[in-house]
């Protein structure tokens, strides 16, 4: 089924008839945000547009098709299949999965009780954020991700809808079919938000590769230790690490012969240093490398690779100098990111 | 009077047939409420302790069971999967109105069962407890209704159905 007609199957009534009208390449869609009595938005390569009755893309707000409480009422319910009290968990944390990956960011009024957020009432704010696989776009960092044959640490650094899942799926992807000569490995998935690898009833809509264990909706650090117990994988992914009990999970991972690929939120490596939890981690060099990816250019933009020491391996965009310019906001350095690490730049790589 | 003889005879026994088909009837009425029972208890397990969606929850417990309930669920789980922009009561309802005559439903039942639907997948899993214990209550009464006068409705029907018969055959002799 094509990406269109999946997709629109989510929408109320009304939204469906003017999605199906429209002659908008799904495939260039990032987002489709529906707001209660404001405009219906879609964000297609990087720009904004208004979606008008009859499906086109305007920039006039006036033409734009105003979205009704009951359509984003109908919507929910959609998503959700008739069944919101499956998605209670979810719901908790703002957001659901649904076939094909895609996310859908909820806000609302929040009910709360004893234990936190029970759940969010009066649902009138929705983010459809439509999962993108790239296969191959991790081609070019991949040869920077071994040591002689093996498997390195790594974490991708990147901000919000810079591609930072696509590219750890293309890894994960290539570690497991096998790249460039290299065998492929045994990989267990813990997929907490079902974006990774987007399963539908057990099976992943998108390609993760012949070794590929997934376990899904289940939380990182409890998903990690049952992989390693249960599944024995040599390189075990996780997406959005930041808590202090993943960061418990991460190092028993790696103290156990298994090798970790993680995504997480942030700018630079200098990012990760501030962040109390994370910074131990990346004080003691247990990851071997950092992507990072930034919002100069294309989405999924390779700021740098940089090893555990902080030296720069690998920046797109070398030809083009200086890249930072193209889009405001832009914060990557290409230069060495040692300073960052706070370890001199020439301290020996850790043995 | 061989031919009249030949004829009271048929009379007696097709109304005899008629009377035990009723009383086979009243028993399937029973059995396919006992069926729709064991099927929601199925679909709370599969709700309650899997957290299935309806479309998942009533596909599984379908293709469990037999008969024109298990079909009904089976048909409604499919609508829900072609995803066509209804709303989950619009499709119960209309599932329900297809298999009306195979249920065997009286209008009450048909109502009740209809009613169940209406809640479904509403709120949260504590609300699907609420709303399935209820039609399960309803079910048990009719069904212990139904349990409890099978013996003396089949036997009524039976005799009527004979006597009935009977009493054609001497009118018209």
């Amino acid at each position: 089924m094509e990406k269109k007609d999946q997709l629109i199957k989510i929408f109320s009534r009304t939204i469906r008839d003017i999605l199906s009208k429209s002659s908008v390449n799904f495939e260039a869609v990032q987002e489709i945000r529906l707001r209660v009595r404001m405009p219906l938005i879609l964000i297609v390569d990087n720009q904004e547009y208004y979606m008008t009755k009859e499906g086109d893309l305007s920039v006039r707000r006036e033409d734009a098709h105003i979205v009704g409480r009951e359509e984003i009422k109908e919507t929910i319910e959609h998503i959700s299949c008739h069944s919101l009290y499956a998605f209670e968990e979810e719901l908790k944390q703002g957001f659901l999965t649904i076939q094909g990956g895609h996310r859908i960011g909820i806000a609302g009024r929040t009910v709360l009780d004893d234990s936190g957020i029970r759940t969010i009432k009066y649902i009138s704010f929705l983010n459809v954020r439509l999962a993108h696989q790239v296969l191959g776009c991790a081609d070019r960092i991949m040869p920077y991700l071994y040591e002689n044959g093996q498997v390195l640490h790594t974490l991708i650094i990147s901000p919000p809808r810079c591609g930072k899942t696509t590219l750890l799926r293309d890894i994960i992807r290539q570690f497991s079919d096998g790249n460039g000569g290299k065998k492929g490995v045994t990989v267990g998935v813990v997929d907490e938000r079902s974006e990774i690898g987007a399963c539908y009833q057990g099976e992943p809509q998108n390609h993760m590769g012949i070794r590929t264990d997934i376990l899904d909706c289940c939380p990182k650090a409890k998903g990690m230790m049952m992989m390693i117990r249960t599944m024995s994988p040599a390189v075990i992914a996780v997406d959005e690490i930041g808590s202090r009990e993943d960061l418990e999970a991460m190092e028993y991972v790696m103290n156990c012969g298994c090798k970790l690929v993680a995504t997480v939120h942030g700018n630079s490596v200098e990012d990760i240093r501030q962040k109390p939890i994370l910074r131990k981690l990346v004080l003691e060099r247990m990851f071997e490398r950092y992507i990072v990816l930034d919002n100069c250019g294309n989405v999924g933009h390779v700021g740098g690779v940089f090893d555990s020491g902080g030296s720069s391996l690998y920046y797109e965009g070398i030809h083009s100098k200086p890249p930072c310019a193209r889009r405001a906001g832009c914060t990557t350095t290409h230069e060495s990111q040692a300073g960052a690490l706070g370890i001199p730049e020439f301290m020996p790589p850790k043995q | 009077m061989w031919m009249k003889l030949l004829g009271s005879i048929l009379v007696i026994v097709s109304c005899s047939a008629l009377g035990m088909w009723r009383a086979g009837q009243w028993k399937e009425h029973r059995k396919i409420l006992e069926q729709i029972r064991k099927m929601i208890l199925l679909l709370k397990g599969e709700i309650l302790y899997a957290h299935a969606p309806l479309g998942e929850a009533l596909e599984h417990v379908g293709k469990k069971s037999e008969g024109v309930p298990a079909k009904l669920f089976c048909q409604v789980a499919e609508r829900i999967g072609q995803q066509d922009g209804e709303v989950f009561y619009e499709l119960w309802k209309e599932a329900i109105e297809c298999c009306r005559k195979e249920l065997l439903l009286t209008e009450k039942e048909c109502q009740e069962f209809q009613a169940f639907g209406e809640h479904l997948g509403y709120l949260d899993l504590g609300m699907q407890e609420r709303t399935m214990e209820l039609y399960l209550e309803q079910l048990q009464l009719s069904v212990d209704f139904y349990r409890e006068h099978e013996r003396e409705r089949t036997k009524l029907c039976t005799s009527l159905g004979f006597m009935g018969g009977l009493f054609l055959a001497i009118i018209m002799c």
